[in-house]
């Protein structure tokens, strides 16, 4: 059989395989890029224990490899009562990542928008608040879109770690695949030919980077 | 003492530190309404820092702020002055502000810019904010740049913007920080020429600048400071004609010979 026969045979199983994938990135970004936010906004406030609290999120939710935090979501919260089915804990967990990752990008776009927004906003007679609500951040999430849209797509890519607690997803399926019928090959190439040309089509549609235009953002 | 006797904005003893050096030294400063001040002298004399300490942008160590005789906040507290947020949004509504590099909102358009406090500051509808918006830059010639974003502005016209961006919320007093420090001679004219009209239609201001020409002939008083603390004050064309002190003669002879 040759290669493209096997794909031909695998595709079928594969392709809503990508779908769970692409679902899972979406639903992970809804929970993470509001905690996000959040995080960014508590660490970069006036309140120092505010600030502490924010900031020790941040580094547990970075420091932690992605696959353990899956594991604690999906096998851990049972112990004290709270059972995910795998999709859920799946977008918990890489919620939480995403939140933690994201805050950063976030936060140097926060302090990326000058200081005299900030300082005219005030003399406006605005509320801390809207400061932040209607000037600073509607400034700051222009800068960070670039780079989100790029966290993003290491999150898609990231989401196959939901293999480890059998999401169906776009890893599963083809390792699946590939243990029955031995063509670890095959399947394994398919399914990464299929992340990439999502992710390629993704970055091209939204114009991030054309390689061919130089000083392109 | 009858209302007529409080002046519009009195400054007591007011002193401003960063990090423990400071920079404004104990400034009492009386200012009437309608009057507009020059406050002069060379860099890092404290005239930025008194001004901003006017509004709360910059919180004074000590000493104490009233507007139309009534104190902005009261008491201190870890050693800082302390005012309830509420006080003091209600105190920056009556101080406009304009600043040297315009801190216009680069996501709104003009008339969004004029409009944003008015409605989530002032609490004024839309429309009504909207309405106001347009008469305010109409007021500074700039009517038909309402819809245009701030960057597609000249400088000048930035300024203009921002100035009606403060006028909008109806303020008692005007501080500029150095409005026309960023702009080219020609820009800095327009601007200066709007500052003149609002002068003689009777608003308060207190304008921080190193433009003499118009200290001299928009101003009623010139305060010149150095080292944080205010050397010298008297009517604009007296002190420029004859300055007494020997400071002030020195830095008005360095100005004179550029």
């Amino acid at each position: 059989m040759s290669l493209l026969q096997e794909w031909q045979n695998f595709l079928p199983d594969f392709l809503p395989g990508l779908w769970v994938t692409v679902k899972l990135t979406v639903s992970s970004l809804c929970v993470g890029l509001p905690l996000g936010v959040l995080l960014a906004t508590g660490t970069t406030a006036r309140g120092r224990a505010v600030r502490w609290v924010a900031l020790t999120l941040v580094e547990l939710g970075r420091g932690a490899p992605g696959l353990i935090v899956l594991y604690l979501v999906y096998y851990g919260l049972p112990q004290v009562g709270l059972t995910l089915e795998n999709f859920l804990a799946a977008t918990v967990a890489l919620g939480i990542s995403t939140g933690a990752y994201t805050s950063e990008i976030i936060r140097a776009g926060l302090n990326a928008v000058p200081r005299g927004q900030r300082e005219a906003a005030r003399a406006l007679g605005l509320s801390p608040f809207k400061e932040l609500r209607l000037v600073v951040l509607p400034q700051a999430l222009r800068i960070v879109i670039p780079p989100l849209v790029g966290f993003a797509i290491v999150l898609y890519q990231g989401t196959s770690l939901a293999f480890a607690i059998s999401t169906p997803e776009l890893l599963s399926r083809a390792y699946n695949a590939a243990s029955i019928s031995f063509q670890y090959t095959a399947a394994l190439t398919l399914a990464g030919v299929m992340y990439a040309v999502l992710s390629l089509t993704a970055v091209a549609l939204l114009g991030i980077r054309n390689p061919l235009k130089r000083g392109s953002p | 003492m009858t209302t007529l006797d409080v002046p519009l904005l009195r400054l007591q003893d007011i002193c401003v530190s960063y990090k423990g050096n400071r920079v404004v030294h104990d400034v009492s400063l009386d200012v009437a309404g309608g009057e507009v001040v020059a406050l002069i002298g060379p860099s890092g004399a404290g005239k930025s820092s008194l001004l901003r300490s006017i509004n709360f942008l910059e919180t004074p160590e000590s000493g104490t702020v009233l507007l139309s005789g009534n104190e902005v906040g009261a008491g201190q507290r870890r050693g800082r002055t302390q005012v309830s947020k509420t006080a003091l949004a209600a105190h920056r509504r009556d101080v406009g502000m304009v600043f040297q590099s315009f801190n216009l909102f680069p996501h709104l358009s003009a008339v969004e810019n004029v409009a944003l406090a008015q409605v989530h500051s002032l609490g004024r509808s839309r429309e009504e904010a909207k309405k106001r918006a347009y008469q305010e830059l109409e007021h500074v010639g700039l009517r038909d740049h309402a819809e245009v974003s701030p960057a597609k502005c000249s400088g000048g016209q930035q300024q203009r913007i921002a100035i009606a961006r403060a006028l909008a919320m109806d303020p008692k007093l005007m501080l500029f920080d150095e409005p026309t420090s960023a702009l080219d001679p020609e820009l800095g004219l327009e601007v200066l020429g709007t500052m003149r009209r609002l002068a003689h239609e009777g608003m308060t201001m207190i304008v921080v600048t190193h433009e003499m020409h118009f200290a001299q002939d928009v101003a009623d008083r010139i305060v010149f400071m150095a080292d944080g603390r205010i050397v010298e004050q008297g009517p604009a064309k007296e002190l420029m004609r004859n300055p007494q002190h020997e400071r002030t003669i020195r830095f008005l002879k360095a100005v004179r010979d550029r």
